[in-house]
Formats: C-alpha cells, sequence, structure tokens
C-alpha cells in the first residue's frame, strides 16, 4: 500500500480526495500548505505527494523536495481545467503529474502508481548516469596519476597500478583519491 | 575579452548558422507569424515590466501578435507550463530555464532564453527583529549566528532561482553557509512580507517590489540591493523551449522584437512613472503604485534611514547590454549550481551555455533593430568581494569556492 499526502488549503476538496484515495486502498495523510515544512514532509514518509496546481507553496515544496536526497518524491499535481488530452502530454513529458480536479478514486489510483513508477524510472536512469560519468571521471585520474609514478619513478604502466592499488588497500581508501593525492603532491612541488 | 577566439565572438557565432536557418524567417515568401496569439506566463514582480508593456503600447500588434498574459502562482508552474506548452514564453528567473534544460528538480526538457529581460532591482532584507538586536549588516548577522544556537532562516523564491544564488553567494562571502548555517527555505514572493512579520523568516532576497513593500509595512529594512552584490547582474529572461523555436520561427522573432522595442522604452527614466502605474494595477502586481514607483525611478530607501539615487536601479535595455543573452552568464549560473549541489558532476559549462542562449537568433534580430550588440559573447565579471569571474576557467572556479556543498 502506497503513503499518499495531500497538501491542500481548500479543506472541503482534501476530505474528498482523501476519503476517494482510502477507498481505493491507499493510506493517507492532509496538511495544509502553513504546515509544510522540512520536519512535516520529513514525518509524513509519502510515497506520493499530491498539490494543487496553483498553489503558491509548490516552489517552498520544491526546495524541500531538491536540497535533501531522501525527500525526493513524485509530486502528482491537480489542476482545475486539464483536458484529458493535456493530462497525457504531461505523463509523456514526465512533468510530475497533471491530472483534474475532477477525476474519481479508481482512475487516481492508475495514475498515482503510474506517477510513481514514472519518477522512479527517472531517478534510476540519472543515478546511472551519474555512476557512469563518476567512474569515468575516477578513470582519468588513475591514469594521470599512473603517468606521473611512471615519469617522475621510472615505474612500468602495470607497477605504478599495482602500488596504487596496494596503497588503496592498505589505507583503505579508494583508487581514485590515491591518486588524486598523488596529482595533489605532485602539483605542489611543481 | 575574446578568450576563446573566433566561436565566442558574435560574428562568429553567426558565421556558424547555416544559411537555411538564418533565412528560415521568409521562408515560403512570408515571415508572417504562424502563431498570432501568444500566451505569456509571468510572476508578479516589477520586473515583468517590459513584457507587460509590448502588450500595453500595442508593440505586439506592430509586429503581427497578440499577447495574453497568464500570471502564474508559481515558478514551478512557469517551468511546467511551459516544458507542457501551455505557455509559449515567460518571465523567467535565469537558472529556472538551466535547471529545466538539466532536468535539476523536474522532468528534463530542451529550453530556451531568447533575450534578458533586466539587470539589477532585487535585494536582501532583514526583518526588523534582528535590526532590533542591532544586526543590520552581514558582518553583524555572522557574529550573531557564531554567537548563537538558534538557526535563524532565510528564504529565496526558487532552488534554481536567481535569488537562491544571490543570497547563498552573499551569505557566503561573509562567511556563512548558505546550506548549514542558516535554515534555506523557500516562500513564494507575495508572502514574503507576511512572513518577515510572523518571524518565521529572519530575512530573504527576492525581487521587487516586495523589498520596498516590507519598507512600506515597516516589518523589514533592505541589508543589500543586488546590484551591490554583482553590478549590473542578469536576472529575469525571455524564456520558452527549443521546440517553441523551431516551430514558430517568425512568432519568435516577432515576439522578439516586441519585448525588445518595449524594453527600449521602459529603460526611459520619463517613462518610468506611467509604466509603474499600469503594472502596479490588479491584472499585473496588484500592490499600490507607491511601492513601485520609488525603486523603479532609482529612489532608495534603506528602511534605516538612508536614502540615495541608485544609478545602478532596474535596467530594462542599456543600449542592449540588458538583452543580449551573454554565454558568461548561463556558465555564471551553471558554476553556481555546481557549487551549492545541484550539479554532482562538472559539466562544459559553456557549452550548455550555448545550447541554451540564442545568441545567433539574437544577434539577427536586434541588428535588424538597430540594437547594438557586443562584439564578445563572453565577458569577465566582478562581484563586490572582488572575486573575479573569467568564463574561461568556469571549472576552476566553480571549484574554488571556501564555502560550497559539493
Amino acid at each position: 500500500m502506497k503513503q499518499v499526502l495531500i497538501i491542500d488549503d481548500a479543506r472541503d476538496r482534501a476530505a474528498w480526495l482523501k476519503a476517494s484515495l482510502e477507498l481505493a486502498g491507499f493510506a493517507v495523510r492532509w496538511l495544509s500548505w502553513e504546515q509544510v515544512d522540512e520536519h512535516s514532509i520529513q514525518a509524513a514518509s509519502a510515497d506520493v505527494i499530491i498539490v494543487d496546481a496553483n498553489a503558491p507553496g509548490r516552489d517552498t515544496l520544491e526546495q524541500i523536495n531538491l536540497m535533501s536526497a531522501t525527500l525526493e518524491k513524485p509530486v502528482v499535481v491537480l489542476g482545475a481545467q486539464m483536458d484529458p488530452r493535456s493530462i497525457q502530454e504531461a505523463m509523456r513529458a514526465g512533468v510530475s503529474a497533471y491530472v483534474a480536479h475532477a477525476i474519481q478514486g479508481e482512475d487516481l489510483k492508475s495514475i498515482i502508481h503510474v506517477a510513481a513508477a514514472r519518477f522512479a524510472e527517472h531517478k534510476r536512469l540519472r543515478d546511472e548516469l551519474r555512476e557512469a560519468k563518476t567512474q569515468l571521471a575516477d578513470r582519468k585520474t588513475v591514469d594521470r596519476a599512473k603517468g606521473i609514478l611512471m615519469a617522475d619513478h621510472g615505474y612500468s604502466e602495470q607497477d605504478a597500478y599495482a602500488r596504487m592499488r596496494s596503497m588503496a588497500m592498505s589505507k583503505g581508501k579508494r583508487l581514485a583519491e590515491i591518486a588524486e593525492a598523488i596529482i595533489m603532491a605532485k602539483e605542489l612541488g611543481a | 575579452m575574446n578568450h576563446a577566439g573566433e566561436i565566442l565572438s558574435t560574428d562568429g557565432v553567426m558565421s556558424k548558422v547555416p544559411t537555411d536557418i538564418r533565412t528560415i524567417a521568409w521562408a515560403g515568401g512570408s515571415d508572417a507569424p504562424e502563431k498570432p496569439n501568444l500566451t505569456i506566463g509571468f510572476i508578479p514582480l516589477t520586473d515583468c515590466a517590459s513584457i507587460v508593456m509590448a502588450h500595453e503600447l500595442g508593440l505586439d500588434k506592430k509586429y503581427g501578435l497578440t499577447l495574453r498574459f497568464s500570471k502564474e502562482p508559481s515558478w514551478a508552474a512557469v517551468r511546467d507550463k511551459l516544458m507542457l506548452g501551455e505557455l509559449d514564453a515567460a518571465h523567467a528567473l535565469y537558472g529556472l530555464i538551466y535547471g529545466a534544460h538539466l532536468g535539476i528538480g523536474s522532468a528534463k526538457r530542451d529550453m530556451a532564453i531568447l533575450m534578458g529581460l533586466n539587470h539589477n532591482g532585487q535585494a536582501i532584507t532583514f526583518s526588523n527583529q534582528l535590526r532590533d538586536k542591532g544586526v543590520t549588516t552581514g558582518e553583524l548577522l555572522r557574529n550573531l549566528i557564531k554567537a548563537e544556537q538558534r538557526k535563524y532562516t532565510f528564504a529565496h523564491t526558487f532552488p534554481t532561482g536567481t535569488h537562491a544564488m544571490w543570497l547563498n553567494y552573499w551569505l557566503a562571502a561573509h562567511d556563512i553557509n548558505p546550506l548549514n548555517d542558516v535554515r534555506n527555505i523557500v516562500i513564494p514572493p507575495p508572502q514574503m512580507v507576511a512572513n518577515l512579520r510572523s518571524g518565521n523568516v529572519d530575512g530573504c532576497c527576492v525581487g521587487e517590489p516586495w523589498n520596498a513593500r516590507a519598507i512600506f509595512d515597516e516589518v523589514g529594512f533592505t541589508a543589500t540591493t543586488t546590484q551591490a552584490i554583482w553590478k549590473n547582474h542578469p536576472e529575469k529572461v525571455l524564456g520558452t523551449t527549443r521546440e517553441f523555436i523551431e516551430k514558430y520561427p517568425n512568432t519568435t522573432r516577432a515576439l522578439m522584437r516586441a519585448v525588445l522595442d518595449a524594453s527600449r522604452h521602459v529603460d526611459t527614466l520619463a517613462n518610468r512613472l506611467k509604466v509603474s502605474n499600469i503594472i502596479a494595477s490588479k491584472p499585473y502586481v496588484n500592490t499600490p503604485d507607491p511601492v513601485i514607483e520609488g525603486r523603479m525611478m532609482g529612489i532608495y530607501e534603506d528602511g534605516l534611514g538612508r536614502t540615495w539615487q541608485d544609478p545602478d536601479c532596474l535596467k530594462f535595455y542599456d543600449d542592449g547590454q540588458v538583452n543580449f543573452p551573454f554565454y558568461s552568464h548561463g556558465a555564471w549560473f551553471l558554476t553556481q549550481f555546481r557549487r551549492w549541489g545541484l550539479l554532482k558532476q562538472d559539466i562544459d559549462y559553456l557549452a550548455v551555455a550555448t545550447q541554451v542562449n540564442q545568441i545567433p537568433l539574437y544577434t539577427e534580430v536586434a541588428k535588424s533593430m538597430g540594437v547594438p550588440v557586443p562584439d564578445s559573447t563572453v565577458k569577465m565579471e566582478t562581484f563586490f568581494d572582488g572575486m573575479v569571474f573569467d568564463p574561461a576557467k568556469s571549472s576552476d572556479y566553480a571549484m574554488g569556492f571556501k564555502i560550497h556543498a559539493r
């Protein structure tokens, strides 16, 4: 079961939405915008957050989500005038998920699941890209350090690599960190 | 200051644009806008003046367009609606366009900055509660923060926005880590004054008229203007998507012409009283005229008794310096994204700026209107703390700050 957090100042609307989502099997919490800060968002431990498209507080939520890696959540945005075509367009574009207010509980259920899945996919791709970029940067650093050891100490490429590796293991550090230290030491002496 | 040679000179860039794209505006023998009715998003702030006046002065009609304005409740809404095509273009925070282009905190979509809308004219306001503790400057704030256990709260307007970058830069230059030494939050601009009054926030960085309004309502004072942090800094831009430009080349040019014309008009001090009256009205900023007029005319008071005529107040044109979308400005925002951990890796800062900032297009439009265009697409910048940004060394600059959050 997914935890859903509704942030809305319109009490009636929030109550209706809450009841409708609970019927569809979600655990639902509700906050007014005034109550929104990093602590209340943390405490709600939601899988999905639902907000109104016209809430000025959306920017407040963006800051909380973006500045804390652990609070990054899919946000479903409810708009009054969304027609089915623009909802589809929004989902395709991956813009949170724009959904019409009038939509019923069961439909909302599938939208929430799609939003959560899309978000997870987006996050996975981004993490993979980040990982790949770090690996590439690490390899460049290691190559540079290897070059320094070869030029300054006359080691073969294999020896230079083996020495860095054994130092990394004995110091409990990553190979790239040892390589960085070698490059910095070289720059200091240069 | 032409560091990277030909590619970074405006002539060099123009020569790289294929002739068929340069002349696409006349494809089919017509340069009539493909989409004459446009919806332009804006946030109620004084610096929405030039886009509003493009319509109020009938300049949209002059270029075959009808502009309709959509007052947006949040910057997130501006970004999402641009991406969805519900807005054709918008008055946008410089960094917001870059955040959307890189997919920071949102979906990723190729974005475009058509031109700058204004320089200067934002400020950092402290609450009167801080004044009552004798805290009126960055140095005194640092002393207070080091001495007291409680965390003070500072607000800006959007995580990738300009006010976040001005506030963070200014606090860090005073040896205050903006992400650890204070609570760093976002408040919608129209709610800033109420939050200062209630004590929910101790200070904020926001666009006008809200800093002037804090003084008017006697809840705060101006600790610094942003032009005092970085003289003639870029601020709001005319933003859209890459897709829009490609789909509607004539419309894009017509829109740029109308806004450039309006920028010239609004920049003239003699016109600004009238402009202030129009943008203060209900459909736009919706605030009492005097709150907008003063700072729009360059007449500043800080709320502590100092008054001055500021030659570096809001600028909308400045012989085209304001509107030319320098690649180096885009690169600067990216270095700050890196500095504050919004970017997790080093990137080619200038290369991303050349994707987003539409200098070839701007140059073509500006030259056709007799608007001066600078010789170089990049320039060096000097900040109030003496730090110099050399765009050719963006990577070293991004990594060279003592206080950062990478």
